[in-house]
């Protein structure tokens, strides 16, 4: 475990750049005080001169050299004090300007500016006691990432290349403490002091906009810790090559592969956008309201990253589309390749009137929104997918009556989000999506089980880990050789008849995952579980697996004893309970 | 030569000299305790302090340390005579004049610790 730069950084700046100042104010001082007390002073009755002692010396000197002039103390000064105290005042003025100045210098040297922070930094992500993640880079979609986490209680360490970033980040109000550094995250050291190697650093998040210095922190954080999980963004296949062969847990989080098979996923499951939507607490968005994107013919406007993915997707699932792209080299595998701008022209051309959707899939926000306008214009029953590249335009796209709004940064936030709080959300996903018989109703009936638990309420999708320091009480069951049983946990340890507001996701014990565990789901020690429900739910939860007493009442529906008498009198009375 | 380890080694020793030379003498007799001689030992002392601060060397740290320690016995003892003169204007009496000698002998102790790993160091970097 190496620490990493620690307070001898910013002391040994100090002493080194304080000690002549110091040394100079010693010197003045002394010889001052030295002097005052050789040069005599007014003779007293008996005719002999009288001198300062040193300690009224040392007073006056005080005094003097700060320019507070208190006046001739303790008596009145001869003119050969007089004289010596001007030279004094002078000499012992001039080096506190120079002493002050010296400081003023070094509080305002860049580098020891940074050195402060640096160890400031480093001391708060050492104070951080329980699980965090380290964030590299702090831009639209980072900010939106720390604020998820900050809502689900997580801390995160963020490292960002932009000062003005790190120094917002200090003004904004999150929950847990969010510490950032004003650093390159690529450099080792940074990753360092940001906690790579603390065993309680979880996950480390590269989300610069630099795609290589991405690929460098993944590399780097694989390096100095073969056990963290890595989450990246990458658009570039070369890069993903190297990042996949890394080894360990690699994530790469692609906003537009994500985004179409989202869609793909709509189309054939109405239930799954909504829900999906719901559970990444979008403002609109409810659990009751199903987005049904028609299957027919599809226009894409723009062929960029989000035009190709999309239509790789909607072209695997048979569905005809006509893509128009200024580009022309482009889609040469294209069938339906129009080349040219979108106008009014090229959609005609696209057969716009025949067509059942659109998607405006170009980097200007502008001219998606202009699209849009055209396209209703010839057709207006359209399904309309936008993509909003700028998060400032928000209000004009909310405004525009589209079905789908699709930001590339809050797609790659939310995903990144779930990978850490929830990573049993992906198999869970999975399982629902699978092209198997009866799936369409499973995932109907999870949609109906959440709406009858959390309906209206903020949903919280919660993993709890069984480990020893996270569920006491059942560790202390399975000392004991007891049985716990799921459907025991999802009772109300107010009151045992009601059931706590919330569904159980998945299971994962060991390799094995149970997608919708029953309630006769027997717990073990090691097992991942995630669910979704309230607030009060997750705390009542916990509270359950913590507490012995709660954990018995949910079991047996009558209360443990808890006194020694109480205990004595249930073992003579042969009752489980009181 | 090394001007710096020149100038560093004046003071060091200069510290334990004077040191030494105010605590020579009875205890109890302020007349062979001089009041500018406690003055200069302050001085100089602070001066060897300035001098080892920013070394970041353990054996750095330790002269620092017992330097520390001399300074804060001699200005302990400088405070106890400022006292005794100027506010309780007891006068320096036996007991009070013992008082501050054995301060300073106390710091005249770390003084010596300090001179003795300056000079064990040194002779460690000639082997």
């Amino acid at each position: 475990m190496s620490t990493p730069i620690d307070l001898s950084r910013v002391t040994f700046i100090v002493m080194r750049e304080m000690r002549w100042p110091i040394m100079a104010l010693l010197l003045v001082y002394s010889l001052s005080i030295f002097g005052m007390v050789f040069v005599p002073g007014i003779d007293d009755e008996s005719g002999k001169p009288q001198h300062l002692s040193i300690f009224h010396a040392f007073y006056f000197m005080t005094y003097t050299a700060t320019t507070t002039g208190f006046g001739e103390i303790p008596f009145e000064f001869s003119d050969a004090q007089r004289f010596f105290a001007i030279i004094c005042l002078y000499a012992s003025v001039i080096t506190w300007i120079y002493a002050i100045g010296a400081i003023v210098r070094l509080l305002q040297n860049p580098f020891f500016i940074h050195a402060v922070a640096e160890w400031r930094f480093s001391r708060s992500v050492r104070g951080i006691q329980g699980p965090f993640f380290i964030l590299c880079g702090f831009g639209d979609t980072g900010s939106v990432l720390a604020r998820g986490l900050s809502d689900y209680g997580w801390p995160c360490v963020i490292v960002d290349d932009s000062e003005e970033r790190i120094k917002a980040l200090q003004l904004r109000n999150y929950k847990v403490p969010m510490p950032g550094l004003y650093a390159d995250a690529s450099v080792p050291k940074h990753l360092l002091e940001a906690g790579l190697q603390r065993p309680n650093c979880k996950a480390i998040v590269a989300i610069t906009n630099n795609e290589e210095v991405n690929l460098k922190i993944s590399t780097t954080a694989r390096v100095l810790n073969p056990n963290i999980r890595i989450i990246t963004m990458s658009k570039v296949e070369v890069y993903e090559d190297t990042l996949v062969t890394l080894g360990g847990e690699v994530h790469i989080v692609d906003p537009f592969k994500t985004f179409a098979k989202v869609l793909a996923a709509a189309m054939h499951n109405p239930g799954f956008y909504a829900l999906n939507r719901w559970l990444v607490r979008e403002k609109t968005a409810s659990i009751d309201h199903y987005v049904n994107p028609p299957i027919g013919k599809w226009v894409i406007c723009g062929y960029g990253r989000m035009g190709y993915e999309v239509n790789h997707v909607l072209s695997k699932y048979g569905i005809t589309t006509e893509v128009i792209d200024p580009d022309k080299d482009k889609g040469k595998d294209l069938k339906n390749y129009i080349v040219g701008r979108t106008t009014s022209k090229t959609l005609v051309k696209a057969n716009i009137e025949q067509a059942v959707g659109i998607l405006a899939g170009t980097n200007d926000d502008g001219h998606n929104l202009g699209i849009l306008l055209n396209a209703r214009h010839f057709n207006p029953n359209l399904f309309t997918i936008v993509r909003q590249n700028r998060h400032l335009n928000e209000v004009a796209f909310a405004a525009s009556n589209t079905d789908m709004i699709m930001q590339p940064t809050l797609v790659t936030a939310r995903k990144i989000l779930f990978l850490l709080i929830a990573p049993l959300l992906k198999p869970f996903f999975f399982h629902l999506l699978e092209n198997k018989e009866g799936r369409k109703e499973t995932m109907e009936h999870v949609i109906e089980r959440l709406r009858n638990t959390v309906g209206n309420k903020t949903p919280h999708l919660i993993t709890i880990n069984f480990t020893h320091e996270n569920s006491k009480a059942v560790f202390q069951w399975f000392d004991e050789g007891k049985d716990v049983f799921l459907g025991d946990l999802l009772k109300d340890p107010d009151n045992r008849n009601r059931l706590l507001e919330l569904v159980v996701f998945v299971i994962k014990s060991g390799d094995e995952i149970v997608v919708l565990p029953e309630e006769g789901y027997k717990i073990k020690a090691g097992d991942q579980l995630l669910f979704c429900g309230t607030g009060r739910a997750q705390r009542l939860f916990n509270a359950t697996i913590n507490n012995e007493y709660k954990l018995f009442y949910v079991q047996n529906g009558v209360f443990m004893p808890r006194s020694w008498l109480a205990q004595w009198i249930i073992k003579k009375t042969n009752r489980l309970g009181v | 030569m090394n001007l710096e380890k020149v100038v560093f080694g004046f003071f060091v020793v200069f510290a334990l000299t004077l040191n030494f030379g105010f605590f020579l003498g009875e205890m109890d007799n302020p007349d062979h305790h001089n009041v500018f001689e406690l003055f200069v030992v302050i001085v100089v002392n602070l001066i060897a302090t300035i001098l080892k601060l920013g070394d970041r060397s353990q054996i750095g740290a330790v002269l620092l340390a017992t330097s520390l320690v001399a300074d804060l016995q001699l200005v302990a003892a400088a405070i106890y005579w400022t006292m005794a003169v100027h506010v309780a204007e007891s006068g320096l009496t036996p007991d009070v004049m013992s008082s501050i000698v054995s301060l300073s002998g106390g710091a005249l102790l770390a003084n010596v610790i300090s001179a003795v790993i300056l000079v064990s160091e040194t002779l460690m970097s000639r082997l």
